[in-house]
């Protein structure tokens, strides 16, 4: 009996439209006091409606994703400004719905409509959106969500490079060093991200904004009293200057023997984690063919020291390649 | 599916109205230890300002911990992000020095693992086993709902509160299927059954096809870990632990736990031969006899036992079980009362465990220890082979099916170790090492960790065959490369794996010639000195 009266399936698109309506009355009726049950009645209903949205684009425990269905749902989605309501919405959200909202907002990057990226046609054009997720860092309850938006949108490169010219760069010096773990780390992996993922954006970025760069990271990173925030920039440094297409950064970098005082340093650090991946960049150093004068001095005047180093450096398992780069770093130092 | 969410109850706690917990260790007084693993330390603490309120702090090494900082931090993510009366939440965490500290809430009771431990060495009694397995199955019905895998159930991964209130803990191992590795484009849907693990080499730790888990828990499924899992691995490791509550213990355990998933992986298994022929482990044996579990447990732990995923209820399901049909508010009184009641504080507990068994897993570690196993308790051996587990519902034990398996490798040469079927040869050794007065572990462990390691050079083969199929295939585009890329990780992993296993083989090949040595050694001594030899044994 229930069948005859069941109403016609919404189809992907009907989803989306519901969805926004509920979001723009939910973004209306924010301050609202008096309304209060018929809120809860729309939040549950805009719960509800993000959560098939999900399933729609990941399937669920019966079904595979239906191409067709994706498609319309995101034509549907990026048609009008739903991105731009949902992100604004999302701190009035519960939390799995909120949950939802990420994974959905994610999978959006991804899909595309007669083989063209949608997501990051709209992200071009409401760049305002990145500022948005990128300020979320600075609010605990929606830092986390936001957080996971922001490293599916720079995964456009034109929206990477946005960021990275952006004056929010200098902003995740202090982000990453937030207090509470789970933001940082967050953070952190926006970061290097952002400095990692595409790699002739990150060449010329870096290459331009060398000077304030490679200054805040010295200082601010690698000289941070943190662990934490030690060695995922020392780590990071190590990505950075070790990737072939940041070579021309590499070698303005291994040049400075500000920079070198500040490696050795780390090399003498109480953490062996810190000291392996800092002995990752001072081998850049001492491989240098042209070393200036001022970095070798620094060589000779530590050579003694830096020998003995060397010669008790161990690392736990055995590592063919890590006791060839010590080797090559003995010779160099020695014959300097 | 709108029901499931119902009837589940995803129950939101709305952050914004908890307390803040502070962000610096000065604000935590540290009351004492009541557990510790390889890598963290966990201690009672009162946070200061909030009212000196208890909560359990644990304190990670991160200098020593195995885990890369990425791994620490989807762990903290995940704690972060979930909210379910049943699941074990962090109130936050914020690094001290080199270690990372997670406050959590205090969970007075301490795990049903410690409670088995310090009190119910032969089981819990059915109905709390039932209310503690639905509330279990709640949070899996939570977490799978999420799309996340928990892969580590087990007893010492369920707390219990003063109240009998259950959460399920640790989320080091598990994985959330929307994940996805941030450098790479990997092949991106999916439903939750068998979803493509996420691929990437520089990610390789979050692929669903690592080995995660804790070898008596896990489903085979999971050690077979090419073919793959899904949820339905987390209901077997389930199924297991409810065999866990009912026996004291997980099934093979009186096994060290890298023995246990050899040989479930090389379906080569040690089998306790029935209490009838063996006078050492009578008695437990017989205790384990008498106990009477309900039609409707057995088949509940008997259909998550099913071998094939698919066939597993899903946890959803699980929960409409007859079996825990039957529960009943009162029934955490009861729980209270003849359990939680009669076992010592978790304060007492830690207190205790460094003394008794002295394995330094404390909190996390695995049952049984290791002392219970070893010097008297000695059980008759015999070596069969078998094929896969059948649960076995009269027994209410997995039983190994002994149908020849189908991929038969040849039998490696040992030095050591007779294969043979014969008892006769199997009872010599048994002799000789009663006679050595060392437990003899190390005659076994080599010839499994050789047959190991032919195990997986053959799989390493077949995925590499199959890899090497795709390659000539050509054509199939991302999905395709996607797919290489995590062969290529797997292979990769088995590789290093096989390498560890050589290094271990060639260790205990050593050791076993060090062993002879002493034995021959002895031999002499016994010779020329008889009455020494009495006098110790």
């Amino acid at each position: 009996m229930k069948g005859l009266f069941k109403s016609k399936p919404r189809t992907p698109a009907d989803v989306v439209r519901q969805t926004r309506e509920l979001l723009i009355f939910l973004d209306l009726h924010s301050g609202s006091r008096g309304g209060d049950a018929k809120r809860e009645e729309k939040m549950a209903e805009l719960s509800k409606n993000i959560r098939e949205l999900k399933s729609i684009l990941y399937g669920n425990g019966e079904s595979e994703p239906v191409t067709e269905a994706c498609v319309q749902l995101t034509q549907e989605f990026f048609r009008e400004n739903t991105l731009r309501l949902l992100i604004i919405c999302l701190p009035k959200l519960n939390l799995e719905t909120r949950k939802d909202a990420t994974q959905v907002v994610a999978n959006l990057q991804r899909q595309q409509v007669s083989s063209k990226i949608v997501a990051s046609e709209y992200l071009e054009a409401n760049k305002d959106l990145l500022d948005t997720l990128i300020s979320g860092y600075e609010n605990m309850d929606i830092a986390l969500h936001y957080g996971s938006m922001l490293r599916e949108c720079i995964r456009h490169q034109s929206i990477a490079r946005y960021v990275l010219e952006s004056d929010h760069m200098k902003k995740f010096f202090d982000y990453i060093q937030l207090p509470n773990f789970d933001i940082a780390s967050d953070a952190s992996a926006t970061f290097k991200e952002l400095l990692t993922r595409h790699k002739a954006t990150v060449a010329e970025f870096l290459s331009k904004n060398y000077d304030w760069f490679f200054s805040e990271f010295n200082t601010r990173l690698l000289s941070s009293t943190n662990y934490i925030t030690k060695r995922q920039a020392i780590k990071l440094l190590g990505d950075m200057l070790l990737d072939r297409s940041n070579s021309a950064v590499m070698m303005r970098y291994v040049s400075s023997k500000d920079n070198l005082m500040i490696l050795m340093n780390l090399l003498r650090d109480s953490s062996k984690n810190i000291q392996i991946e800092a002995f990752h960049v001072f081998k850049l150093f001492a491989a240098n063919k042209n070393k200036p004068t001022e970095v070798v001095n620094i060589l000779v005047t530590n050579r003694s020291k830096l020998l003995r180093f060397f010669a008790g450096f161990k690392i736990d398992k055995e590592d063919e390649q890590f006791e060839a780069d010590k080797e090559q770093v003995i010779k160099e130092i020695s014959a300097l | 599916m709108a029901a499931a969410a119902g009837s589940v109850g995803g129950d939101d706690h709305h952050h914004h109205q908890q307390a803040r917990y502070p962000l610096d260790a000065g604000s935590y007084r540290l009351l004492c230890k009541i557990g510790s693993g390889v890598s963290a330390v966990v201690y009672k603490a009162a946070c200061v300002p909030l009212g000196s309120a208890v909560v359990a702090i644990k304190a990670i090494d991160l200098e020593r911990s195995r885990a890369n900082l990425d791994e620490v931090w989807r762990e903290a993510k995940a704690m972060a992000l979930l909210s379910h009366r049943n699941v074990l939440r962090a109130h936050c965490s914020f690094t001290v020095g080199s270690h990372l500290w997670v406050v959590m809430p205090f969970m007075a009771a301490g795990s049903l693992h410690s409670i088995l431990s310090h009190g119910f060495p032969d089981g819990l009694p059915e109905q709390c086993i039932a209310v503690v397995l639905r509330d279990t199955l709640r949070a899996l019905c939570y977490l799978h709902e999420q799309g996340r895998i928990h892969r580590d159930i087990k007893a010492g991964n369920i707390l219990v509160d003063s109240d009998g209130s259950v959460k399920l803990a640790d989320f080091g191992v598990s994985a959330s299927i929307y994940e996805t590795a941030p450098s790479t484009s990997s092949a991106f849907s999916g439903p939750i059954n068998h979803a493509p693990p996420p691929s990437g080499a520089a990610l390789s730790s979050s692929c669903f096809n690592d080995m995660a888990g804790t070898p008596y828990w896990m489903a085979p499924e999971v050690i077979h870990s090419h073919v793959g899992y899904g949820i339905k691995a987390d209901i077997w490791s389930f199924g297991i632990t409810a065999l866990e509550l009912a026996h004291g213990r997980p099934p093979l355990s009186h096994l060290p736990p890298s023995k246990s998933m050899l040989m479930r992986i090389t379906s080569r298994v040690r089998l306790e031969v029935d209490a009838s022929s063996s006078s050492s482990e009578g008695s437990s044996s017989a205790a384990r006899k008498k106990k009477k579990f309900s039609k409707a447990f057995k088949d509940m732990v008997s259909s998550c036992l099913c071998q094939e995923p698919a066939k597993r209820p899903s946890a959803e399901k699980l929960l409409r079980h007859p079996f825990f049909k039957g529960c009943r508010s009162r029934d955490y009184d009861y729980l209270v009362r003849n359990v939680l009641d009669a076992v010592p504080t978790v304060e007492e507990r830690c207190r205790d465990s460094t003394q008794l068994c002295g394995c330094a897993r404390g909190a996390r570690c695995v049952s049984p220890c290791r002392h219970a196993s070893s010097g008297s308790n000695v059980v008759a051996a015999k070596n069969r082979r078998i094929s896969g587990w059948n649960f076995n519902e009269e027994s209410f034990e997995l039983d190994p099916t002994d149908k020849p398996p189908e991929q038969q490798q040849q039998q490696p040469c040992f030095p050591f170790h007779h294969d043979n079927d014969d008892d006769m040869v199997e009872h010599e050794q048994e002799q000789r090492r009663r006679q050595d007065g060392n437990d003899g572990s190390s005659d076994v462990a080599v010839p499994h960790l050789v047959t190991i390691l032919g195990s997986l050079e053959m799989q390493r083969d077949m995925v590499m065959q199959v890899l090497e199929g795709d390659g000539g295939g050509g054509g199939g585009g991302g999905e395709t490369a996607g797919r290489e890329e995590m062969l290529v990780g797997y292979v990769r992993e088995l590789e290093k794996r096989v390498q560890e296993l050589s290094t271990e083989v060639e260790e205990e090949m050593a050791r076993n010639a060090h062993l002879q040595e002493l034995l021959h050694e002895r031999a002499c001594e016994n010779h020329t000195d008889s009455s020494h030899t009495s006098g110790s044994r």
